[in-house]
């Protein structure tokens, strides 16, 4: 990691923006969140 | 252990440790190649290297056997841990990466003074020293107590190995090893998921498995209730949780080694994010794995305790006699009851008889109920006849099912799993202990002559440091077989450290008007107080993290504007 290839890191592969990186982090989190809070309900005594 | 299984364990780790040792053979040219692997990682290195070195061998042994006893409500500890990871992305990596240093305390000095960093690297090397020992202790312990290895032997082998390739190859022999350990962790574990499925009896189905634990409160993944005294529920995953991630991947060498190894800033972030998409799923699947565990075992006979040692320790004992054959024989009835009621709620279930499901799923909190009362007999027996010994059985729960009933082969399989989440998590460790030693005390203490400063002299030093590192972690895991319940106090001592120092660097990043000296004192004065606390109060050890943090932040600030003016920090 050294900052000569710093300009070659503006644009993430894949996805048009860090942003969008980011928000697909948090995203995923909210959905397993999501998922986890349906198991608990779903199957609780 | 069948000689197949002995082929499978053996052959893996030959396997993953000659091919790692043999590629990077000429890591030690240089001092980059060396301590960052010439920073070549791509994403997938990265991000397989900082999953491998947090999953260490405990991870395995003990969290399918704490949701078997537990449920999955663990998992929350991890909720905070994506949001860091975009955190770091954000704000630590360009950082890094635009000053270009080998380790994350090189910035301290950069940003305040050479007595923070020597500070910021101390209390890293202290806490780091002594648990990296303990990720070769916890899985010998195990191992030797259900197959009867030497712990010394297991131990003393363990760190030889570890020792051997880290000193060979560094950074880089630790990354390449991590990828062949990652990639047995998970093929062991989804193979040990799909046998616990395939071993429930006929007509029991993986719905009929979740539907179960469900109704016994084992999928209880989410609380959203806040209790201070509740140490895993959404909140406290959310604050303590993310502050230890922060800390944990931000801070410490261990971690930030495996992403200063990185290609360029885009393979370091998204080495990173990997971590961040895919840690919750992974923690998930170990706990479902101790959930289909405790669902096997309704159908099974379970012994009275997974802990052979300490049961065979109690049965020697012939004052204990009675009441020992009282406990097996009350265990025994209550678990064909227990097995009756599980088999009568799973076909009410398919019969969609709802009043029928109602009064099987009673008699099978009876029974549970039962069964739990008897453990706790179980357990003040053996405080009675054995005090020194450990009651606890979680953490031998998986192990004894996989020797219990997987077949040839596949039993060497997972007991590799778990040598190789020992050998990655702790080659991490030692290689971060080395390269902070030489590049954080070593280099700027020496009197040595600049021009003597060589890459080449530096690599050996950073090699015997490693060396030195490992042998102390070698005396301390088997200095640790002596005492008792050193794991929970080795782990709460990370936490008692790394609060002072996510401090540092939380004033470093986001405090810029704040100068050395008040940094160094409020962190002083804040490890001090964290020490006084744990000693003088029942704060529960995560919230250590956010408080030791929050303080180093305001007493930087206080001592900021109450010191008279002096040169400010770059």
């Amino acid at each position: 990691m050294t900052s000569s290839n710093a300009s070659a890191d503006d644009k993430p592969p894949l996805l048009p923006s860090w942003r969008a990186w980011y928000w697909l982090v948090l995203g995923a989190l909210a959905v397993e969140v999501a998922f986890f809070t349906y198991l608990t309900r779903s199957f609780a005594p | 252990m069948s000689f197949l299984d002995w082929l499978v364990l053996g052959g893996t780790l030959l396997f993953i440790v000659g091919y790692g040792t043999w590629r990077t053979r000429r890591a030690g040219n240089s001092l980059d190649g060396y301590l960052l692997g010439g920073r070549q990682a791509r994403w997938w290195g990265v991000g397989l290297s900082i999953m491998a070195t947090q999953a260490s061998a405990v991870t395995f042994l003990s969290l399918p056997g704490q949701a078997y006893a537990d449920g999955m409500r663990f998992i929350q500890f991890y909720f905070g841990l994506p949001l860091a990871m975009v955190l770091i992305a954000v704000v630590a990596v360009p950082i890094y990466s635009r000053l270009g240093v080998y380790t994350a305390y090189e910035f301290l000095q950069t940003r305040f003074d050479r007595r923070t960093r020597t500070l910021a690297a101390g209390l890293f090397l202290v806490q780091r020293g002594f648990s990296n020992g303990l990720s070769l202790y916890a899985p010998a312990l195990v191992l030797s107590a259900i197959l009867g290895w030497d712990t010394t032997l297991t131990v003393c082998l363990l760190g030889a190995v570890m020792i051997t390739y880290t000193v060979s190859g560094g950074t880089r022999a630790v990354t390449v090893t991590q990828q062949g350990q990652m990639a047995v962790i998970f093929t062991g574990m989804v193979v040990a998921g799909y046998l616990l499925v395939h071993y429930l009896p006929a007509g029991v189905g993986f719905t009929d498995a979740l539907h179960v634990a469900g109704r016994m409160g084992k999928l209880n993944l989410v609380d959203f209730n806040f209790d201070w005294e509740n140490r895993y529920n959404f909140w406290t995953g959310m604050t303590g949780g993310l502050f230890l991630a922060l800390s944990y991947f931000g801070t410490d060498q261990s971690q930030v080694q495996r992403y200063l190894s990185g290609q360029s800033i885009t393979q370091s972030r998204l080495g990173l994010l990997l971590n961040g998409l895919v840690k919750v799923p992974m923690q998930f699947g170990i706990l479902l794995v101790g959930v289909l565990l405790f669902v096997f075992y309704l159908f099974q006979p379970a012994p009275l305790s997974f802990n052979r040692p300490v049961y065979e320790q109690v049965r020697m004992n012939s004052a204990a006699a009675p009441e020992m054959a009282r406990l097996e024989k009350e265990y025994a009835q209550v678990q064909q009851a227990q097995q009756a009621a599980a088999t009568a709620l799973v076909a009410a279930r398919h019969a969609q008889d709802a009043p029928t499901q109602a009064r099987a799923e009673q008699r099978l909190q009876t029974t549970q109920a039962a069964a739990a009362g008897l453990r706790t007999d179980w357990k003040a027996l053996v405080q009675r006849t054995a005090p020194t010994a450990d009651a606890k059985d979680t953490d031998y729960v998986f192990l004894s099912f996989v020797l219990r009933y997987l077949p040839q082969g596949v039993v060497g399989l997972l007991l590799a799993v778990v040598l190789s989440a020992a050998l990655g998590s702790a080659s991490s460790g030692l290689n971060s202990l080395g390269s902070t030693t030489v590049i954080d005390l070593y280099r700027p203490f020496t009197r040595r002559p600049l021009a003597l400063c060589t890459d080449k002299h530096l690599v050996r030093v950073s090699r015997g440091a490693t060396v030195g590192w490992g042998m102390l972690g070698i005396g301390f895991a088997l200095f640790a077989a002596r005492m008792e319940n050193l794991i929970q106090a080795v782990n709460i001592l990370g936490s008692l450290f790394y609060g002072t120092i996510l401090g540092i660097f939380a004033v470093a990043f986001f405090q810029k008007h704040v100068h050395g000296r008040a940094v160094f004192w409020a962190a002083v004065v804040t490890q001090v107080a964290t020490l006084l606390a744990f000693w003088l109060t029942d704060i529960a050890y995560l919230w250590y993290n956010v408080l030791g943090c929050f303080l180093v932040m305001g007493l930087a600030e206080l001592g900021q504007r109450a010191s008279p003016p002096g040169p400010l920090s770059r």
